[in-house]
């Protein structure tokens, strides 16, 4: 372009050209931008605007001249805007990033909506003008709350399914899901009630959030009663964006007090049942995706409590199944555990008596009397260690899983049948491999699978008029789970050998032939195997396998 | 009691074992205890007052198997047993074949006591009873075949007279055969001749 320079042109004539030309190239871009560009003076007041001000803003560039800019702004930010203003008139010092901010616009219909800004200041005749960039950014910000939205909703599904995941209570499981809640949806608290068995009344299970105590006046909600209990029985839920003037909030102070804006509460439902309800109140606006994300939240909490139930029914009943089956075992073993724990009891009393005697007597020394009291102490301790032993072994608690050596359960298991195997005879052979890694287990279930399958043993050599032995085996197998073994010589498997796992299938007289049924359940539960195979020459092993512990030395 | 009897206990429990020979000893009694029925059997008993404090659970041999044994060995040794729990079926099967007690454990010290007391009062007395018979035994020995002969008629009722006749003798003879014979068993009068003939012929009818 500086090819069509005349040479008859002056200097001056060519400085004027050059800034004819870049003011025309200024003027193009400013009227085509598609951002709004707008120019104030020193006062604040509206110089100049681009005709994309009109669709932004929906003034006219000419109605805004002489304007105060903060008419384009909502009226929250005009005092901040003069502060900041005047300060940096007399100061020099910027209150806002002036290169990308994002702040709020105000259109000329009463519209707010997000816009981001870029401004610069040049002087005229000693004056200050400052000019800015000013960009619709609504559509750049729906899109970001929509995939924030998205994200949220996510992030509740999964921190349900997670907290469901795990074996934990209900009510733990429950306080996670209220957590997410608060975490995700910005509440300032969630709770979640659960149906009583009968119907009646609403039950917290969990609170999150400012408030956390499962007490007090929430705690138990009737059945229709107070917009929890209508929730619950309309299955319906209710919405509001207006705590304060909501006829079903009835503590209008509180929520005033704590300004409150908005409750959720949605009914937790399985098919036509209602099971519970999960609510929440926000200082913020519930938005659509607000309450999506918590419609779909309290399905997967219904569905999820449901499950949960069934599950914990499931296990209540393997529970006492397996404690009855336990108590039918100790049945069998009742006539050697009366006696072992009647020895002790006979030598503490004939200790006592005879030192009684030696006391009537005048004839007790002190030594004799030392003595005796030192047996007394070491029966008593054996008697209550025997009974200790019994009554871990028949407790009722439900599964507790540890980090176990399967050999210390071997060794207690022996000592519960060490009597049994004495009377009748039986030879035992621990095969047990030292240092064994830890499996994650229920000791008392571990015991009672194993005194089941000892007891088995013994029960199949009764008929065996010659050697009677026993191996108890311990170790790690191919795939690196610990196996346990049990093997015997006596009469095998037979021709029930394909039956013997079913549940009231017995060839003893007493017995329940629930055993080896339940013993095997105990075993899957703990992710193991338990199967039988013919032992050589003679006899049946009963082989069993036990996940490795996580972090158990190998 | 005297300190000329002896107590054997056997049980395999050794707290249980020394606490029965504690209380024991707290009267004056001798006591040998062992852990095992084969223990027991392979040694020579003393010959003195004794009784088995035995009990009835008990590794190899079971107590009533110690009791079966010593009864096929003609060893007459008075039994008190001992059980952990109340086996009614065994203790009658023990009791039937001669013992004297039959005690729960844990017992009454008392009750052991007396069945001990009881056992070592019928041992002694079977032992006393024992040396008796003997003795007449080896004074019926040192008859003749004829003064036996002729005691036996007596005792069973038989007049001088009708013993000559049966005899083929004199009833002289048959007199004084009969006062050597009673001369020779120590017997005063002809009723004494006729317990001590008894007790030869039948100790086992009255023995418990």
């Amino acid at each position: 372009m500086t090819s069509e320079r005349h040479p008859a042109q002056t200097d001056r004539e060519r400085e004027e050209s050059a800034l004819r030309y870049s003011e025309q190239n200024y003027r193009l871009v400013v009227e085509t931008a598609p951002d709004a560009v707008i120019s104030i003076d020193e006062s604040g007041a509206i110089l100049f605007a681009n005709p994309a001000t009109a669709r932004i803003f929906g003034y006219d560039p000419t109605e805004l001249i002489g304007k105060p800019l903060t008419i384009l702004m909502p009226e929250f930010l005009r005092k901040l805007h003069e502060n900041g203003f005047s300060r940096y008139l007399a100061t020099g010092q910027r209150h806002i990033n002036w290169q990308g901010t994002e702040l709020t616009g105000l259109r000329k219909h009463g519209q707010e909506f997000p816009v981001e800004i870029s401004f610069g200041e040049l002087s005229r005749d000693g004056h200050k003008v400052f000019t800015g960039f000013i960009r619709d950014i609504s559509e750049r910000k729906q899109a970001e709350e929509m995939r924030a939205a998205h994200a949220r909703q996510i992030a509740v599904r999964a921190d349900v399914s997670i907290a469901f995941g795990k074996e934990e209570s209900l009510k733990t499981i429950l306080g996670e899901c209220s957590e997410a809640i608060v975490r995700h949806l910005d509440a300032a608290f969630a709770r979640i009630w659960t149906l009583s068995d009968d119907g009646k009344m609403l039950e917290l299970q969990a609170s999150a959030g400012m408030y956390t105590h499962l007490g007090g006046p929430h705690s138990e909600i009737p059945m229709g009663q107070f917009k929890i209990g209508m929730i619950a029985q309309e299955r319906k839920p209710h919405l509001t964006n207006d705590v304060l003037n909501d006829p079903r909030i009835s503590n209008r102070a509180w929520a005033e007090k704590e300004g409150m804006a908005s409750f959720a509460g949605y009914p937790l439902s399985v098919g036509d049942r209602t099971i519970g309800v999960l609510a929440m109140f926000s200082r913020k606006q519930l938005t659509p995706d607000t309450t999506e994300t918590l419609a779909s939240g309290a399905d997967l909490i219904a569905q999820g409590i449901e499950r949960k139930r069934a599950q914990e029914a499931l296990q209540m009943t393997q529970a006492e199944l397996a404690r009855v089956s336990r108590l039918t075992t100790m049945g069998e073993l009742a006539a050697s555990i009366a006696h072992e724990v009647n020895q002790p009891l006979t030598a503490v009393t004939n200790n006592s008596n005879a030192c009684l005697r030696l006391l009537a007597a005048d004839n007790l020394k002190p030594e004799v009397l030392r003595r005796a009291l030192e047996e007394i102490v070491a029966d008593g301790n054996r008697a209550s260690a025997i009974v200790t032993r019994i009554r871990g072994f028949i407790k009722k608690d439900p599964a507790e899983k540890n980090r176990v050596d399967i050999n210390d359960v071997i060794q207690e298991v022996l000592a519960l049948a060490d009597r049994e195997l004495y009377e009748n005879r039986v030879r035992l052979e621990r095969q047990l491999t030292k240092a064994l890694p830890l499996v994650f287990a229920d000791r008392v279930q571990m015991q009672q699978v194993l005194l089941n399958l000892i007891m088995n043993g013994i029960e199949a050599m009764i008929a065996v008029t010659d050697e009677r032995s026993l191996w108890v085996e311990s170790r790690v197998d191919e795939s690196g789970d610990i196996l346990v073994a049990v093997r015997d010589s006596g009469t095998g498997l037979g021709s029930g050998a394909d039956r013997i796992f079913t549940p009231f299938f017995t060839t003893k007289a007493s017995g329940m032939g629930m055993g080896l049924s339940i013993s095997r359940s105990l075993v899957e539960n703990h992710g193991g195997r338990l199967w039988a195979a013919p032992n050589f020459p003679i006899g049946a092993v009963f082989s069993f396998t036990l996940p490795v512990s996580a972090g158990s030395p190998a | 009691m005297t300190t000329a009897s002896i107590v054997f206990v056997v049980d395999d429990d050794p707290s249980v074992r020394s606490s029965i020979k504690f209380l024991l000893s707290t009267v004056g009694l001798q006591v040998e205890s062992f852990e095992s029925a084969d223990t027991l059997l392979h040694k020579k008993l003393p010959d003195v007052p004794s009784c088995l404090v035995l009990d009835v659970r008990l590794r190899g041999l079971s107590g009533i198997d110690i009791q079966r044994t010593l009864a096929a060995r003609n060893i007459q040794i008075p039994i008190i047993f001992l059980t952990g729990h109340g086996d009614i079926p065994m203790s009658v099967r023990a009791m039937k074949a001669g013992a004297i007690e039959f005690l729960t454990k844990p017992f009454r010290d008392q009750d052991l006591l007396d069945a001990v007391r009881v056992a070592l009062e019928q041992d002694r007395a079977r032992r006393e009873k024992e040396v008796e018979v003997t003795d007449l035994q080896r004074r019926f020995d040192s008859l003749t075949a004829r003064e036996q002969q002729v005691i036996a008629m007596l005792v069973s009722g038989m007049l001088n007279k009708q013993i000559a006749s049966e005899l083929g003798t004199a009833e002289s003879t048959v007199k004084v055969q009969r006062s050597r014979a009673m001369e020779k068993m120590q017997a005063q009068s002809l009723v004494d001749l006729a317990k001590m003939i008894e007790k030869i012929k039948g100790p086992s009818e009255k023995a418990s």
